[in-house]
């Protein structure tokens, strides 16, 4: 063993404290959350809790192991010191979550309530305006119709093919935001390892799994219900989103009759509202483990997927009541939460993890399978 | 001079009586079993010089049957003090022996018994009869009987004697002593490992605590000093310690109790003396031997035979086919987490202080542990903060010190 020099980072062992590993400084190795831990390498999370007490920065956002944790918090459940790891892992997440992102948001919305809740009210003001200023400068399409105010007819309020340009727009923009984080990311978690081009696409089909089912998740911890959950969770929004932007044309629709789509907008908005609803009652109540620190970044995700869906059936309603100026109103607040929802959450927030996760255990059991292979042939 | 009351016939308490009665004060030793001895008794040895406890009990005994100045009462416990430091009067309430002085030891009562009790002496590993001789150190060296384990109506006893030492119909009384002082020494017990749900004690026969190992290695105890399986009596192969079972632990004891570390360097000297071919694993935090234990330590590591593991066991399960233990915990020196199978696997649990009654005045802290002193009341021992024999025996010397004083400046007044 040579001399190694550790130089710990006083400020990110603050920040990390700050984003939620308030105890992380009470462990004293002993070991048993690795012993809990059933997806760790055996080591997990111990290695990472010394680390983080010592201020391995670096080493750290290289590491991607914190995004392996699913959070059962069967480890915080069975620390002698309370130092709660599993919640530090969240806090790594947080860290690194606002550290990949270059745009330097990520960073001032965890830091701070001011920023984040800022500028999700910023958005919403920036969408209201956008329906609502046309609508009293002479331009506005209700105007030149004055029938739309006498029936709905939501196309002459937002036009869907203007909202689904929009749609598109918004979604290549976040994509590309979210893509070019994953890409530091990417970086970050493969700076000095090796990982040959076979090895990269032959664990793809793994990525995608992982992405699709959380598979590991459902080893995680005594109970499989986070899990399923969760799973429920994501077919939920991946309808929704589904339709908003590929079939937005079928979904948005002024007539009362029936429409196919109508049956996939009530299975997710069911889906959003029972699983985000059950989720806040968890936080509220502390109710298992993974909810028991609560940061605003955890409130919010869950609060402005409820109340997008919540919206939505408000819209749902007052659309089939033929209600004209509610309906206006309605749709104006449903996207004035679902945008800055998106906007905030996909590329800087809780959301990113959509990608970060699959990309951090895609990463992780490459570079593994690549280090057997150079074992194997020494 | 008036007397200084010593509660508990343990170490310190016996420490405390002798050094009082030494230097002139009169003493009223109380100790609610049925014999003195304490915890140190059933000690098979002392770390770190691995010699049996023995010969100090039986110097303090001497000094005890020597000194004209020390009344002991067994089965007795003090239920009231009243008054002011130098002038105290205490209420002690004595439970019936059932034999007289006229008994010799010759075991007709137990022999003729028929009911059993559990045997605290070896933590649960035996039992006797409710006619019992509390251990081979007793004092006072008679039998006694647990009226609370006998059957109802039975009276063999009796009839068995030839000497007629039994006393079935005894009653309990209370006495009233004047007093100066107070030195508390009512000791402490060991965890309770059933609470300790992940590593299988009360559910696998071969995990036991290391209190129960200290009798397993005693040569009066229930095996007769052989260290054997609790499930099939074979000689274990493989044994692992699991360090601060229940110690240093926020949910348990947060304290760390100070002697496990060395009681298990300790155990694992016994059990490679008897065994040659064993090999011993220690699992541990961070090994605690301050002072000139660290010289123990190494001494007894300097064995190829005894590996010791940094990390705390966290799971033990049962093959239960073998009665064999699988153990995991991490390796944190490699990083890596292992499953080890073991045949016996001992538990070492902490120093919990013996609950109970204190004269009003000495308190408790957040963990149990008697604080400090307070007028003419004064803890010692394991009462106090969990410690070795010898640290034990200098503590009580010091509390009976300042007892003494404050029993001399009330004599003075």
């Amino acid at each position: 063993m040579g001399n190694t020099v550790l130089q710990p980072d006083t400020e990110f062992i603050k920040d990390l404290m700050a984003a939620g590993a308030e105890d992380v400084k009470k462990c004293y190795q002993c070991a048993t959350c690795s012993v809990a831990c059933e997806l760790g390498d055996g080591a997990f999370p111990r290695r990472q809790m010394v680390a983080a007490q010592w201020g391995q920065k670096e080493k750290l956002l290289a590491d991607p192991a914190p995004w392996l944790c699913f959070y059962c918090g069967e480890c915080s459940k069975r620390c002698p010191r309370q130092a709660n790891p599993g919640e530090t892992m969240m806090a790594l997440r947080r860290y690194a979550t606002a550290q990949y992102d270059w745009t330097g948001l990520a960073r001032r919305m965890y830091g701070s309530a001011v920023w984040e809740i800022g500028v999700l009210l910023l958005v919403a003001a920036m969408v209201i305006a956008l329906f609502t200023v046309p609508q009293n400068f002479g331009f506005g399409l209700l105007r030149q119709h004055p029938e739309a105010l006498q029936t709905v007819r939501l196309d002459l309020f937002a036009p869907k093919h203007v909202v689904h340009r929009a749609d598109w727009i918004m979604a290549i923009g976040l994509a590309l935001l979210l893509l070019s984080n994953a890409l530091r990311m990417f970086r970050a978690l493969t700076r000095g390892k090796h990982v040959p081009l076979g090895v990269w696409l032959a664990c793809l089909p793994g990525m995608v799994a992982d992405g699709l089912t959380q598979r590991r998740w459902a080893k995680c911890g005594e109970s499989r219900m986070h899990w399923l959950r969760h799973l429920v969770l994501v077919t939920g929004y991946g309808t929704i989103f589904t339709l908003v932007v590929i079939f937005l044309p079928w979904f948005q629709v002024e007539d009362t009759g029936f429409h196919w789509t109508s049956l996939l907008g009530y299975y997710s908005t069911v889906v959003l509202l029972g699983s985000t609803g059950w989720i806040l009652l968890d936080r509220m109540g502390k109710r298992s483990e993974m909810h028991r620190f609560s940061e605003l970044s955890d409130w919010l995700f869950p609060v402005l997927l409820f109340l997008t869906a919540l919206s939505g059936i408000a819209l749902h309603i007052v659309r089939l009541a033929n209600e004209p100026m509610a309906t206006y109103t309605i749709y104006t607040v449903h996207l004035a939460i679902a945008a800055p929802m998106l906007i905030v959450e996909v590329p800087f927030g809780k959301w990113a993890h959509l990608l970060y996760r699959p990309l951090a255990l895609y990463i992780a059991a490459a570079v593994n399978r690549s280090e057997a292979m150079d074992g194997y042939k020494e | 001079m008036k007397p200084v009351l010593v509660i508990g016939g343990g170490i310190a308490g016996l420490t405390a009586a002798v050094e009082l009665a030494d230097a002139g004060a009169p003493v009223i030793l109380v100790e609610k079993s049925a014999s003195l001895g304490g915890r140190v008794a059933r000690m098979h040895q002392y770390f770190p010089k691995l010699c049996p406890p023995r010969c100090g009990l039986e110097m303090h005994y001497r000094r005890l049957r020597e000194s004209q100045a020390i009344t002991v009462l067994t089965l007795a416990e003090a239920v009231d003090v009243r008054g002011v430091p130098g002038d105290y009067e205490v209420d002690i309430k004595i439970a019936p022996r059932h034999v007289t002085a006229d008994c010799t030891l010759c075991g007709d009562c137990a022999k003729a018994c028929k009911a059993e009790r559990a045997d605290e002496f070896n933590y649960g590993l035996a039992k006797t009869k409710a006619a019992y001789l509390p251990h081979g150190m007793a004092y006072p060296m008679l039998y006694a009987i647990d009226r609370a384990a006998c059957t109802a109506g039975c009276r063999e006893c009796e009839t068995a004697c030839k000497y007629g030492a039994i006393a079935l119909d005894a009653p309990p009384e209370t006495r009233t002593y004047k007093i100066a002082a107070v030195v508390a020494a009512t000791g402490w017990k060991p965890y309770d490992a059933t609470k300790l749900d992940q590593l299988g004690f009360g559910k696998c026969p071969n995990v036991v605590t290391n209190v129960m190992l200290e009798r397993m290695a005693a040569v009066d105890g229930p095996g007769g000093g052989r260290i054997l399986r609790p499930s099939d009596g074979r000689e274990p192969r493989t044994v692992a310690f699991v360090q601060c079972a229940g110690s240093r632990d926020e949910k348990h004891l947060p304290y760390c109790s100070a002697v496990c570390c060395s009681a298990s360097i300790k155990h694992a000297a016994y059990i490679r003396a008897q065994y040659p071919e064993t090999a011993v694993t220690i699992f541990y935090i961070d090994v605690r031997t301050p002072g000139r234990l660290e010289e123990f330590y190494a001494r007894v590591n300097r064995d190829a035979n005894l590996q010791l593991i940094k990390g705390k066991v966290a799971r033990v399960e049962e093959n239960p086919a073998t009665h064999d233990l699988l153990v995991t915990a991490e390796d944190v020196m490699a990083g890596k987490k292992n499953t080890l199978q073991f045949e016996l696997v001992v538990l070492a649990t902490g120093i919990v202080p013996e609950p109970g009654w204190l004269p009003a005045g000495l308190g408790r802290d957040e963990f149990g542990f008697v604080s400090g002193s307070n007028g003419g009341f004064y803890a010692a021992g394991c009462a106090r903060r969990p410690e070795e024999v010898s640290a034990t025996v200098e503590d009580a010397t010091g509390a009976a010190l300042q007892a003494l004083a404050c029993a001399r400046r009330g004599a003075r007044a």
